[in-house]
């Protein structure tokens, strides 16, 4: 890091969150860190004169708007904000009810908007910052049997790109991460929610958690180089405002675009057909 | 019972969703009509045909949806295409939008299309066929639009979980489209009809600059023809493969074009770092 920076990172106590915390620290910078359980995140961070742990329910605005308060009376500023908390859901759209289809979005959009709606007016008043809204590949190409998931996550890429647009007039600047998969504990039950009505004529949903499941512990991506590319980002004079993590986000995503471009074509004429004659 | 095809569609009273209903009724196809209030729907469809069913429906409401979708059922004996139309746009800064007025929004444009979805895809997987169209927008693709934050993120939702939705619906013969409008001439900017945030805060000149530019410019001059759009979303229906994404007007054909060339040179220019963090 070319300088000390405040950050303030949800989701700290495991995953990306802890990575970030723990290599931010090592390298001298002040950092606030959230988790709904504080002795988690004691345990995960140890003790360190430069770690702000912040016990906080991103759901509930109130408790979010306290934790920032606390940081900026803490370390006189907030620099870069890392919107990390967040769970995986699994489920047909049918399967998942309405209460566990918002449950998720509580944590994974509404606890990001609470974040953002009260770090704004500090980052405004300085003219600058750096917020990181942690998204995923599913968010860009999402995959069967993760529909509410891929929602929460494309609504994260839609307000980040709008937020940039918003917020580029007082220097502050945003930055969507889209990681595929890291070997964290994202994929195992005490993080991962699955539907629990199951429907049995959802095999090929079922079969996809399956091979999911699988995967953990064999997941690709390093999150320790994950954290280093985030910190190495924050440090660019002219950021991304896409991020994609991983070799593997990095070639699904490449194949939304041309799968994308190619149905684009496809139904051009259909598409163009639909304007007023102009005279 | 009846042989011709029952298309069931949200947010019936005006807009794409009232266009729609006339031109199906005039084809002779069974239309289930759903508004918040009778009355709006009925004065503004003003058919007592046998074939057209209006119905007052709470969206966001799981019961109330599982009520018209049983209606249907016992009126037409099936439900075929279903129409996910029911939304509106709000233009605030993310800082401004309430955490209640961000909700509501979401309430309708995203959780109201889970429920419906949650209660139509029994009878679709029942009968082994179905088309459900899921209405987004051009901001729900392209989110270069300053002070559209949570609108943009509502719509972004939709396009991530109908593609989900897309491949869990396919082996029982179900086609899923997103339908991504442009600009079209409906009430969708009127003042009636656009949300604005209550506590809107000076600093956000660049978002009024935008509220003015839809609400005084754009509005009324837009250059899609609703009866047109309609149209092609009825020829869609009537595809074998119709397209998972369906671009409406010049202008979202054109955003979708801009919107993936840069999320490509995005993924181009930042390749190196995005694909260092593998183990």
């Amino acid at each position: 890091m070319d300088s000390k920076k405040v950050w303030f990172i949800t989701g700290a106590s495991k995953g990306l969150g802890l990575s970030l915390v723990k290599q931010l620290l090592e390298a001298g910078q002040y950092v606030a860190g959230t988790s709904r359980n504080p002795a988690e995140l004691h345990n995960a961070v140890g003790e360190n004169p430069n770690f702000l742990p912040l016990q906080v329910d991103l759901a509930n605005e109130a408790s979010v708007s306290a934790a920032i308060k606390t940081t900026v009376d803490t370390f006189k500023s907030i620099d870069v904000v890392v919107n990390n908390a967040g769970y995986g859901i699994g489920g047909s759209i049918e399967e998942l009810t309405d209460k566990e289809t918002r449950d998720s979005f509580d944590i994974n959009v509404f606890g990001t908007l609470n974040v953002v709606r009260h770090v704004l007016p500090y980052m405004r008043a300085q003219l600058s910052g750096h917020i990181i809204n942690i998204s995923s590949i599913a968010g860009i190409a999402p995959a069967t049997g993760w529909a509410v998931y891929g929602a929460t996550k494309f609504a994260v890429a839609g307000l980040t790109e709008v937020l940039a647009a918003d917020v580029k007039a007082f220097g502050i600047k945003v930055t969507l991460v889209a990681p595929g998969a890291f070997r964290t504990s994202f994929l195992t039950p005490d993080s991962l929610s699955i539907a629990a009505n199951s429907i049995d004529a959802y095999k090929d949903v079922h079969e996809t958690h399956a091979r999911y499941l699988k995967m953990n512990g064999t997941q690709i991506g390093d999150p320790e180089k994950a954290a280093k590319a985030m910190i190495a980002v924050v440090d660019e004079p002219n950021p991304p405002l896409y991020l994609l993590l991983g070799s593997d986000a990095y070639s699904r995503a490449i194949t939304k675009v041309e799968n994308m471009v190619n149905e684009f074509r496809k139904w051009e004429g259909l598409t163009k057909s639909t304007d007023y004659q102009t005279v | 019972m009846s042989n011709q095809k029952t298309w069931f569609i949200t947010g019936a009273s005006k807009g794409l969703g009232l266009v729609m209903v006339n031109q199906l009724l005039k084809q002779g196809y069974n239309v289930v009509a759903t508004s918040r209030k009778l009355t709006d729907l009925t004065g503004a469809v003003g058919s007592n045909a046998a074939n057209f069913l209006p119905l007052a429906v709470d969206i966001t409401s799981e019961a109330s949806v599982k009520e018209a979708i049983d209606a249907t059922i016992n009126t037409f004996g099936h439900i075929d295409v279903v129409v996910n139309n029911a939304g509106y746009g709000m233009v605030g800064g993310l800082e401004e939008v309430s955490n209640a007025e961000a909700r509501a929004n979401f309430d309708v444009n995203v959780f109201g299309s889970l429920n419906v979805i949650r209660e139509a895809m029994p009878y679709l997987r029942g009968q082994g066929s179905g088309h459900i169209f899921n209405i987004a927008s051009i901001g729900g693709f392209n989110g270069n639009f300053p002070g559209w934050g949570i609108y943009c993120a509502t719509k972004f939702a939709v396009h991530g979980f109908t593609e989900s939705l897309a491949a869990e619906a396919k082996p029982f013969g179900v086609n899923v489209t997103v339908v991504s409008p442009g600009y079209f001439r409906t009430s969708f900017l009127d003042s009636g009809s656009l949300i604005v945030p209550k506590n809107p805060n000076d600093a956000y000149q660049n978002v009024r600059d935008s509220q003015a530019a839809h609400q005084n410019e754009i509005n009324g001059n837009q250059p899609g023809d609703p009866e047109k759009g309609v149209a092609a979303i009825i020829a869609t229906a009537n595809e074998s493969n119709p397209p998972l994404h369906l671009f409406l007007g010049q202008d979202a054909y054109d955003m979708a074009y801009v919107k993936m060339d840069a999320v490509k040179s995005d993924l181009e220019t930042w390749k190196e770092l995005s694909t260092s963090t593998g183990f």
